[in-house]
């Protein structure tokens, strides 16, 4: 009878005979002390662990990496490696002239980009001295918060989706749909827009304009009733959201967080209230603040700032007045085609603008507008050619993002999903 | 044509409040003072650029307490004594509805500032991105690393000395300025080989 299973050294009693042992260069090998063996066993809460997050995990919301350090499941230090997104718009903006700038600007939120051609483009116009018709004023604003809208859709889709919540996602999308519609009716481009140029707009708009802005603007209310219904007294939503991620009002200066994150704690400030550009002042409209400054009021500030964006652009819509959306200043908007085949001097504004641009004069300004994250700054500095000296672009995701540590610091990890998602981040304009 | 006047041109000077505030308290810090577009920007001596922002922040005139950005623009075409960096504070008031704009200026051998992150926990990442980008270097930073570029990365982009791009393409009519002459093959017009 023989063993079925092979002994695991040389029978008793006998001298071990290496050749024929065919497992003796794999038991030598096990016999090396490894570090394993050296290593002391702590007791538990005494060390911690280092675990990555991202960059390409989906909840980061983009190409975002966090190093945490872990205590079981407590985040004791949380580290934010950015940059991943990184493309020099800075130092390209420094070789374009100020209207080939507008498409650059698009790509940094591009969950907004309106408003980001908004802001560089008044930035600009601070600088030349020029103003905007009304017309192309209300549209502007039109356009800016249909962009709030869809940007606030995309937030409320991936935030719901991190947090388990899968139906709202599908609900945002469809919504945005229309938005997005609407930007390709106006500019030909779902996205990356460019409609609002220095001087005013791409073009006016086309007839089909009015109806689709009133159909959003019909259905829209109902439509967030519907997310409310799903959401917002929800209580696993409740549960997961409340008292998690607290900034102060202190904090919140602190860290430069604007935007929904600085009305979440319970300060009323918004630019388009504060400091109105555009014609801002010439609406109705609230501004939503929360109260504990934690994720759930940060979801509930963001909601009603929905509502409140209808508000806008139905009033904007409806006192659309008539006249150009250009300014007159042929120096700096495109003459009109009909003046191009009659007039020589619109012809060399033309042929001058499409070659070398304009010129601006020498200084340095800074322009803030609100965009959905907050505020998003543009401060150029001129020295009299047609393109930036240099353009510095405070991006309002960057501060925001530079309070995560703050926030997570002592919560479950599970929890930094949720708070990530309300501070509603677009790695395009951390990184720029 | 109507065009009325946009609702910016009716607001007093940004940052007039703040130069006011630093002229009253510690005019030994306030170089110049300059104003245009509606803004007022103040010069301040780098050894005061950390008091005038606390004043600016605790002060109840100006409770300048929203860390805004800090920047910097490179200034090389400047003559070779004077500085060739500005570095830019903005500060926003939310009491006062107002933000200000401090400068220091700095050469390049000197490119230094003192940290401002104890005073505004927000300007750590803006320092560091100033540093990452333009090579300003922030004395008393707990951490002054790169925050944009990769970290083995060897120079600061937005410096103006710094060539974005235009790699040079060689052909026929522009080969003396695309190669040199030793890097040109055999049989290439002008080849050193």
């Amino acid at each position: 009878m023989a063993a079925i299973l092979p002994p695991s050294g040389p029978p008793p009693g006998l001298p071990p005979h290496e050749e024929d042992d065919p497992f003796a260069p794999a038991r030598a090998l096990l016999n090396v002390p490894t570090e394993l063996d050296t290593v002391e066993l702590v007791e538990i809460g005494q060390d911690t662990m280092e675990l990555n997050m991202g960059p390409q995990h989906p909840s980061t919301h983009g190409v975002l990496r966090l190093v945490l350090e872990l205590d079981g499941e407590v985040v004791r230090e949380c580290r934010p490696d950015i940059g991943f997104l990184h493309t020099g718009f800075e130092k390209s903006f420094e070789s374009h002239t100020y209207q080939q700038c507008i498409p650059l600007t698009d790509r940094m939120d591009y969950l907004a980009p309106p408003i980001n051609n908004f802001g560089f483009s008044l930035a600009v116009e601070k600088l030349l001295g020029i103003d905007v018709p009304l017309r192309g004023q209300y549209i502007r604003v039109i356009m800016a918060e249909l962009a709030r809208l869809g940007s606030h859709l995309v937030w409320f889709g991936t935030h719901a989706l991190d947090l388990g919540a899968t139906t709202p996602f599908l609900y945002a999308w469809r919504e945005r749909e229309h938005i997005l519609d609407i930007n390709e009716l106006v500019s030909g481009v779902r996205m990356m827009t460019s409609f609002i140029r220095v001087g005013g707009l791409m073009a006016d708009v086309p007839d089909e304009f009015g109806p689709m802005v009133e159909q959003v603007v019909n259905t829209f209310p109902r439509r967030i009733d519907e997310y409310e219904l799903l959401i917002t007294k929800n209580p696993i939503w409740v549960e997961r959201t409340r008292g998690l991620g607290v900034l102060t009002v202190e904090d919140c200066l602190q860290y430069g967080a604007t935007g929904p994150v600085l009305r979440g704690s319970g300060i009323p400030y918004d630019l388009r209230k504060a400091q109105p550009y555009s014609s801002y002042d010439h609406f109705d409209f609230d501004i939503p603040i929360g109260s504990r400054g934690d994720v759930y009021d940060r979801y509930l500030c963001r909601m009603q700032e929905m509502r409140e964006s209808v508000k806008i652009i139905r009033q904007a819509y409806k006192n659309l007045p008539g006249g150009p959306v250009n300014t007159s200043d042929r120096k700096v908007a495109l003459p009109p085609r009909n003046e191009i085949n009659t007039s020589m001097e619109s012809l060399i504004h033309h042929f001058k603008l499409v070659t070398e641009g304009f010129r601006t004069p020498k200084g340095q300004v800074y322009h803030a507008v609100e965009s959905p994250r907050g505020e998003l700054g543009f401060y150029i500095v001129s020295d009299g050619g047609n393109t930036p000296y240099r353009c510095k672009v405070r991006a309002p995701s960057f501060s925001n993002l530079s309070a995560l540590p703050h926030m997570v610091r002592g919560e479950l990890i599970a929890d930094v999903v949720a708070v990530i998602g309300s501070i509603d981040i677009v790695l395009g304009d951390v990184d720029r | 044509m109507t065009t009325t006047p946009t609702s910016d041109s009716a607001r007093p000077v940004s940052g007039a409040r703040a130069a006011r505030l630093l002229a009253a308290k510690i005019p030994h810090a306030v170089l110049r003072r300059d104003e245009a577009y509606g803004e007022e920007t103040v010069y301040v001596a780098r050894e005061h650029i950390v008091e005038a922002c606390t004043l600016l922040r605790d002060d109840p005139d100006g409770l300048y307490r929203l860390a805004v950005m800090v920047t910097a623009v490179d200034w090389p075409d400047r003559e070779p004594d004077e500085p060739r960096f500005d570095i830019v504070y903005q500060l926003r008031s939310l009491q006062y509805n107002d933000w200000c704009r401090l400068v220091v200026q700095v050469t390049e051998d000197d490119a230094h500032v003192p940290t401002m992150e104890k005073v505004f926990a927000g300007m750590d990442w803006h320092e560091r991105e100033c540093f990452d980008l333009m090579g300003i270097i922030f004395d008393g930073h707990h951490g002054l690393k790169r925050i944009l570029m990769p970290e083995d990365w060897e120079g600061h982009p937005l410096r103006k000395d710094y060539v974005s791009f235009g790699e040079p393409v060689a052909f026929t009519h522009n080969i003396e300025w695309a190669l040199p002459a030793q890097e040109r093959p055999p049989g290439m017009p002008g080849s050193a080989r």
